[in-house]
């Protein structure tokens, strides 16, 4: 079961500030929801966790990061992970590349493609529901993103709903639930009625 | 009209008698296996494989035994010490029951988690740990017959690749010689999908081994209780469970539709457990359990061919089948039939040229290939050849009725022996097919659709006239695991008249017990309400193979004629010597011997009973019993002509089933009334696989629709009003003359509703589209061709 999410967005900070938070995988996992860095195998190589909920699915991830590709000049980066499901009941994969450009003095866009694989128990359940959850986690991971790098305010209550959505977080940094699951099905019937009106 | 030659108070053949057994059903009173409960049950839960295709790291149990409840958990390694760990199919090759090193496909059973309660083990098989390392699996079967491909199998001694079997029917260089001048010449390729068959009840059993007598009970949901004891004492006769120390109950069963025909791993495991710990081990599968690894049904890649004249007269038909078995080749057909009786393809139409051959492969999906409502991979045969006698009506412009009355064989042409070697005991396909016409209104309908077209409307319309051929079978040919396939029945008539009867095979919802004793009234005149019919408990019942593909009426019915009629023999003695007359004087009407000239000299056959056990004649056994095995001296070959009307949104791709008639033919008719809820439910589940259901897996093998969620089940909201009729041929060498009807229509109604979309399409250049139509594939057909 494969998911393909390409996003870009906007961050107020000039490239190379964003660029430095954005290479660093130790700074960037915080704004990764669930994840966690539990070891630093050397420079380009990383263990870390993933903790996910969906409904009936608890799925937590050991693995191994690898950073493949980083361009300092150019500001393009590979990542890859995979990862084993704790308990035996999947694994996940997840190709990334992002590449930042500078939009002004203090303005960078950051363009990233991800390519997200589950098997297992996650794929079985969430056949449906994968990319609209994997969109959310690409959302959170925006706002959270923005948030850690944009020390002017932003609009304020997309700041405020960060910190809401922070603060919400279980201990264990698993994935919030709830608000997940209310964006998956706010986008799902967003799909539904957003269909253009026929032409006649 | 049928004509009954009994009263309604005997109620034999031809009456509407209500179901007898559904005056415990409609109640709730139904006992199924998962409401036996023993003293000191114990239960069982089962952990599975989330990949395809992974070698097994270890297991970790630890934490399983610390949750409160569990008792045990059960590794492929702990089975090994006692060689459980494999056993047969029924096709004669291996499965694993629990596996000691790798996992072949999702949802494979790993472990089994034995508890006091299932809610313990269903916590203990959360809490067991396995550590799996997954390898790239082969999901598509054209992939796993390249020569790159990893070899799968590599339990099998000398395997050097993925294939399984290759056979074949027919005349090859005959055919080809055919192909090469004729003046016309079609060819589809098509995928008949991955289905499950979803009885409502899921798969389960209760193994209780008595350690002291050395006894195992076993209470399992299985159409086929018989084989299933002989196959247990063949699996675990090397631990002490010989076959007289096996009983094998099938209580009552909610729908089996042929999943319940194979051994799964589940079952074996609970008799090993049961036999290790000397408790009873209840299994019941979950619903995702059930949809995820048990036996699917279909699966075929067929390329179909047909040849033939300018005119339309078809000279030959070509087919070519790959066959994806998954894991292992686990289905249930007849030992010589590898794609079992899928050489019915030729279908009802007279040409004497055909060649068929197919391949099967293994692949890492769930095993099996079972006849889902289906004698045996005819729904895949009839499709192909009602699907390729549509397109070549399209080809050569002709009405596709037309181009089946043309080539239909006639009435008077049976017995008909087809180019692959069956010989159809007898059929009267022109008058199914004008009956089915007149009732939808044919003419009409097409003018009609011309009209509709004319304003750019979407209307189809779609027959199949399909040939069935069932009640497998006679002996020479037809075998499980070298069990002949014929059928028992025992009766035993009480001194009061009241009888009892018993069957080799096992009813899953089809009514047995009513049709059985309508049978038996028929021929003793004891009326059907006061025979009791027993199936399911090996103790008990005579031996035989079971119900499945739509075998029961053709053999079990067949014998109960027969049975009866020894019986009827006997009874003719006895009234000869109550009446103080020679057997030749006496006239036999249902219920009574009376003497030729004097109908008020009669024995009626209560009386006879009676004296059978107080004043029989001198010389004679006492007691009114007898016995039959009937072995088949042909199958029978059912017929049917359905016609449905499709509407189809040109906007959204949506299919609307706007009428279906379906006029059967199945002989002579036991019970209408059942006649037509068998074949109601039968067209529910034919227009399930052509709109709605098919397994999906990706190219990691997981399964993209494990719940019923996402895989379709059509409901009574889903289904169309059905119109049901029949014709009457009865067969000339069944006893009474009936032929089979359970999976009539289930084989016969997805070629009917594709032929309908295609033929809705077809002005738009559209000649096949593989089921299940989904409006997303017309919907993109329709963009395609620039209608949307």
């Amino acid at each position: 079961m494969k998911a393909n999410i390409e996003k870009t967005f906007e961050v107020n900070q000039p490239i190379e500030k964003v660029w430095e938070f954005l290479s660093n995988p130790e700074k960037v996992v915080t704004c990764v929801p669930g994840a966690k860095l539990t070891e630093k195998v050397d420079d380009t190589h990383y263990k870390g966790t993933v903790s996910l909920k969906f409904g009936p699915v608890a799925a937590s991830y050991n693995g191994q990061i690898s950073i493949d590709e980083l361009d300092d000049e150019q500001h393009i980066m590979k990542i890859s992970g995979k990862g084993m499901d704790t308990k035996g009941k999947g694994s996940a994969g997840m190709v990334m590349d992002g590449q930042l450009t500078a939009k002004g003095p203090d303005l960078t866009e950051v363009g990233y493609k991800m390519e997200i694989s589950v098997s297992g128990k996650l794929a079985q359940f969430g056949s449906r529901l994968i990319v609209d959850v994997s969109n959310q986690l690409a959302d959170q991971f925006v706002s959270s993103f923005k948030a850690a790098l944009e020390t002017a305010p932003a609009p304020a209550a997309e700041a405020a709903a960060v910190r809401e959505e922070a603060a919400a977080e279980p201990k264990d940094n698993a994935v919030n639930v709830f608000a997940l699951i209310i964006g998956v099905i706010k986008a799902f019937f967003g799909r539904l009625f957003s269909s253009k009106p026929k032409q006649s | 009209m049928i004509k009954c030659k009994t009263s309604r108070e005997i109620g034999g053949m031809g009456h509407p008698i209500k179901r007898k057994e559904d005056d415990r059903f409609i109640q709730g009173k139904g006992h199924y296996v998962d409401d036996i409960k023993l003293p000191g049950m114990l239960y069982m839960d089962i952990v599975r494989s989330p990949f395809a295709y992974a070698k097994i790291l270890s297991i970790n149990t630890e934490e399983a035994l610390k949750v409160p409840g569990v008792v045990a958990v059960v590794t492929g390694k702990d089975l090994e010490k006692y060689n459980l760990h494999w056993m047969p199919t029924l096709m004669s090759d291996t499965q694993m029951v629990l596996p000691t090193d790798t996992v072949m496909y999702q949802s494979q059973e790993v472990a089994a988690v034995i508890a006091t309660s299932k809610y313990a083990a269903r916590d203990g098989r959360e809490a067991v740990m396995v550590e799996y390392e997954p390898m790239t699996p082969v999901i598509d079967p054209f992939k796993a017959l390249e020569p790159d491909a990893p070899v799968l199998r590599t339990d099998k001694e000398g395997k050097t690749d993925n294939h399984i079997w290759h056979w074949e029917a027919g005349d090859r260089e005959a055919t080809e010689k055919v192909f090469a001048s004729a003046d016309v010449v079609v060819k589809e390729q098509m995928h008949l999908p991955r289905l499950h068959v979803v009885s409502i009840e899921t798969c389960g059993c209760v193994a209780d081994y008595d350690k002291v007598n050395n006894h195992l009970t076993m209470y399992m949901t299985t159409q086929a209780p018989h084989a299933i004891r002989t196959v247990i004492a063949l699996v675990a006769g090397h631990v002490g469970l010989t076959e007289e120390k096996i009983r094998v109950v099938s209580p009552d069963i909610g729908g089996g539709f042929g999943g319940k025909v194979p051994v799964y791993p589940g079952y074996v495991i609970a008799i090993a457990v049961s036999f290790l710990v000397g408790k009873p081990v209840k299994w019941i599968e979950d619903r995702s359990e059930n949809l995820q690894a048990d036996s699917f049904a279909r699966d075929y890649h067929i390329t179909v061919e047909m040849a033939a004249t300018r005119e339309g007269k078809i000279l030959a038909t070509r087919f070519k089948v790959l066959a994806d078995h998954g894991y292992t080749d686990a289905a249930a057909n007849p030992s010589k039939f590898p794609t079992g009786l899928f050489s019915i393809g030729t279908g009802s139409y007279n040409y004497d040229t055909a060649f068929m051959e197919a391949d099967a492969v293994y692949t890492n999906k769930p095993p099996g290939g079972v006849a889902y409502r289906c004698s045996f991979r005819v729904t895949e045969a009839v499709h192909a050849i009602e699907r390729i006698t549509d397109r070549l009506a399209q080809e050569i412009g002709k009405d596709p009725a037309v181009l089946r009355l043309e080539n239909f064989i006639k009435k008077e042409e049976f017995p008909w022996k087809s180019p692959t070697g069956w010989e159809y005991d007898s059929g009267d396909y022109h008058t199914g097919l004008q009956k089915a016409m007149k009732v939808i209104g044919y003419d009409a309908l097409r003018k009609e659709q011309a009209e509709k077209r004319a304003r750019g409307e979407l209307m189809g319309i779609g027959i199949s006239t399909f040939t069935e051929i069932v009640g497998a079978g006679p002996s020479r040919q037809f075998d499980i695991l070298g069990i002949k396939m014929f059928d028992s029945a025992e009766i035993r008539v009480h001194p009061t008249g009241k009888a009892i009867a018993r069957f080799g095979t096992k009813s899953q919802g089809q009514g047995h017990e009513t049709t059985y004793a309508q049978i038996i009234a028929e021929e003793l005149g004891i009326p059907a309400q006061h025979i009791q019919i027993e199936e399911g408990d090996t103790d008990t019942a005579p031996y035989g193979l079971g119900t499945y593909a739509s075998r029961s009426t053709p053999t079990a019915g067949a014998a109960a004629a027969v049975a009866a009629r020894k019986l009827r023999e006997k009874a003719k003695k006895i009234a000869a010597y109550l009446l103080e007359v020679s057997e030749e004087d006496l006239e036999w009407e249902p219920g009574k011997f009376y003497v030729k000239g004097a109908p008020e000299k009669a024995k009626t056959i209560q009386e006879i009973v009676f004296a059978a056990y107080t004043n029989h004649p001198p010389g004679m056994e006492a007691g009114f019993e007898a016995t039959h095995y009937y072995d088949p001296p042909n199958l029978t070959f059912p017929s049917g002509a359905y016609i449905c009307v499709v509407d189809i949104d040109r906007e959204t791709g949506e299919i609307k089933v706007r009428r279906f008639v379906a006029i059967d033919d199945c002989g002579n008719i036991i019970n209408p009334m059942i006649v037509q809820g068998q074949v109601h439910g039968g067209l529910t589940q034919g227009l399930a696989p052509a709109l709605y259901e098919a397994l999906v897996y990706d190219e990691e093998g997981n399964i993209l629709n494990g719940t019923l969620m996402d895989y379709l089940v059509p409901t009574a909201v889903e289904s169309p009003h059905w119109e049901t009729g029949h014709t009457i041929t009865p067969s000339p060498h069944h006893p009474i003359g009936a032929k089979g009807v359970g999976e009539s229509p289930t084989v016969g109604a997805p070629p009917a509703i594709a032929n309908a979309v295609v033929d809705a399409l077809s002005h738009l250049g559209v000649t096949h589209i593989d089921i299940p139509i989904t409006p997303p594939k017309v919907w993109k057909i329709l963009k395609e061709k620039g209608v949307v």
